[in-house]
């Protein structure tokens, strides 16, 4: 360590007396010829370095930019068509409940049609029923009344040409009642 | 002479050490060391422009040059926010960065001490950035730059106006001008000299470390390689976002009416964008 302090005070003190900066190193020749080195070199890089680099990621910079522009659109396409399905889905919505509806109003109107029309039909069976029943039972009517008339008639033919008696009487409606089945 | 191994003493000097001259200018031990630095950095930087021109496939190497660039490049567009004038300032900013990053990295290289030449054992290589006259230089190249690019962008009455306010409208600024003045040298200074003090204390630092641990000194030395790895990379990047800044307060004036907002406007307009 006394060494190295021996040699710093000797490079201090050995340098001829000069001005402040050519005491602390620094040489205006040295001083002036590197600054052009280095200015060459800026040259050399800003010429032939930094434009490609420069380029390459202006570039990059650009499809980056055109990526986010390109994913923005597609976002908003992406909202409308969501939003346009949804305004579809409502109204597909809408009209599917208007064809229920309707179809709910047209089923009852038939089926109340063919009620109508099964009650309709219904009655006038009834109807032509009963006229049937009654013109049977009119014709039955009739034909017992002539039946009727025709047993009587016999009866009281066989009634008269025999005697008349109590059990004569009762044999021959018994025997009348019998033929006449 | 040339040797290989280190002297009695660890060799500390504050200047660069001249070891032959040629046509009068003098060769320093910093010009060969940096020399090998801007020859591997152009080769570097060519390699990364081929990829970038699609001629080569990219390598981990100029992955990392592009990466830096681009993180370089983007910083300029914040603190100008005029792109075609952050575009004008960017390359003297970048260069500046690859330049120092560079030679700041090629001063932790073992080769850097232990190969003597002469009989005063004289470092054959020493960092170009522990050089005075090259810190100088670069300083000056940024001081300079933003003149220009003031005096292109508010003209000449404009980029004075900046310093000579007349004191019977306002004295307050007309001092605050003044101050501005006696700041751009200031600017000159503080930029060599920081770069300069922060090389040459980690090439101390690294010397004394070798010579204190010895034959241990490969060991002792990976965490004090990796210190001067990160503040090479942290120096890089003062230098370059000063730059940036200085240039900026020259783009950022607009004559008379800006006078209430000297001191960095382009930068409150960045802080006001990012919040």
């Amino acid at each position: 360590m006394e060494y190295l302090t021996i040699q710093l005070v000797t490079v201090a003190t050995a340098e001829p007396a000069g001005d402040l900066f050519s005491s602390i190193g620094v040489n205006w020749t040295l001083l002036g010829l590197q600054t052009v080195a280095f200015l060459l070199l800026l040259f050399i890089l800003k010429k032939f370095v930094y434009p490609p680099l420069a380029a390459m990621l202006d570039k990059r910079d650009e499809a980056v930019k055109a990526s986010a522009d390109a994913a923005m659109e597609a976002e908003k396409h992406a909202a409308e068509a969501e939003a346009r399905t949804a305004e579809l889905l409502d109204e597909a919505k809408r009209e599917a409940a208007d064809i229920v509806a309707t179809a709910k109003e047209e089923a009852s109107k038939t089926a109340e049609d063919v009620a109508r029309k099964a009650e309709a039909k219904a009655d006038a069976l009834l109807a032509n029923a009963r006229d049937e029943l009654a013109k049977d039972v009119a014709s039955a009517k009739k034909a017992l009344a002539s039946e009727t008339v025709g047993l009587v008639a016999e009866a009281s033919g066989k009634l008269l040409g025999g005697k008349i008696d109590a059990t004569k009487d009762a044999e021959l409606i018994a025997k009348a009642l019998k033929e006449s089945q | 002479m040339m040797h290989f191994v280190a002297a009695a003493g660890p060799h500390i000097s504050i200047k660069a050490e001249t070891l032959f001259s040629i046509g009068g200018v003098p060769i320093t031990n910093s010009h060969l060391l940096g020399t090998l630095g801007v020859i591997v950095l152009v080769w570097l930087l060519f390699q990364a422009r081929a990829v970038a021109l699609g001629k080569k496939p990219a390598n981990f190497a100029t992955r990392l040059i592009t990466w830096t660039f681009e993180g370089l490049y983007s910083t300029v567009k914040q603190v100008i926010p005029d792109e075609a004038w952050a575009k004008k300032v960017a390359p003297v900013a970048i260069t500046i960065f690859f330049f120092v990053i560079a030679q700041y990295w090629m001063g932790i290289l073992p080769i850097v001490g232990p190969i003597t030449i002469g009989e005063h054992a004289t470092p054959l290589f020493r960092p170009f950035v522990a050089d005075l006259n090259m810190t100088f230089a670069l300083a000056l190249v940024t001081i300079v730059a933003a003149q220009i690019y003031a005096f292109k962008y508010m003209g000449f009455r404009g980029n004075m106006g900046r310093y000579f306010i007349n004191p019977l409208k306002d004295p307050i600024m007309a001092f605050v001008g003044i101050l501005e003045l006696v700041a751009e040298f200031s600017r000159l200074l503080g930029l060599s000299f920081r770069l300069f003090g922060n090389v040459l204390a980690g090439e101390v630092l690294l010397i004394m470390i070798a010579y204190l641990t010895q034959f241990v000194s490969p060991l002792a030395l990976q965490p004090f390689y990796l210190f001067e790895l990160f503040i090479g990379g942290i120096q890089a990047y003062i230098f370059f976002m000063l730059t940036v800044v200085f240039i900026s307060l020259g783009l950022s004036h607009h004559g008379d009416e800006a006078h209430d907002d000297v001191h960095s406007p382009s930068l409150h307009k960045t802080v006001e964008s990012e919040t």
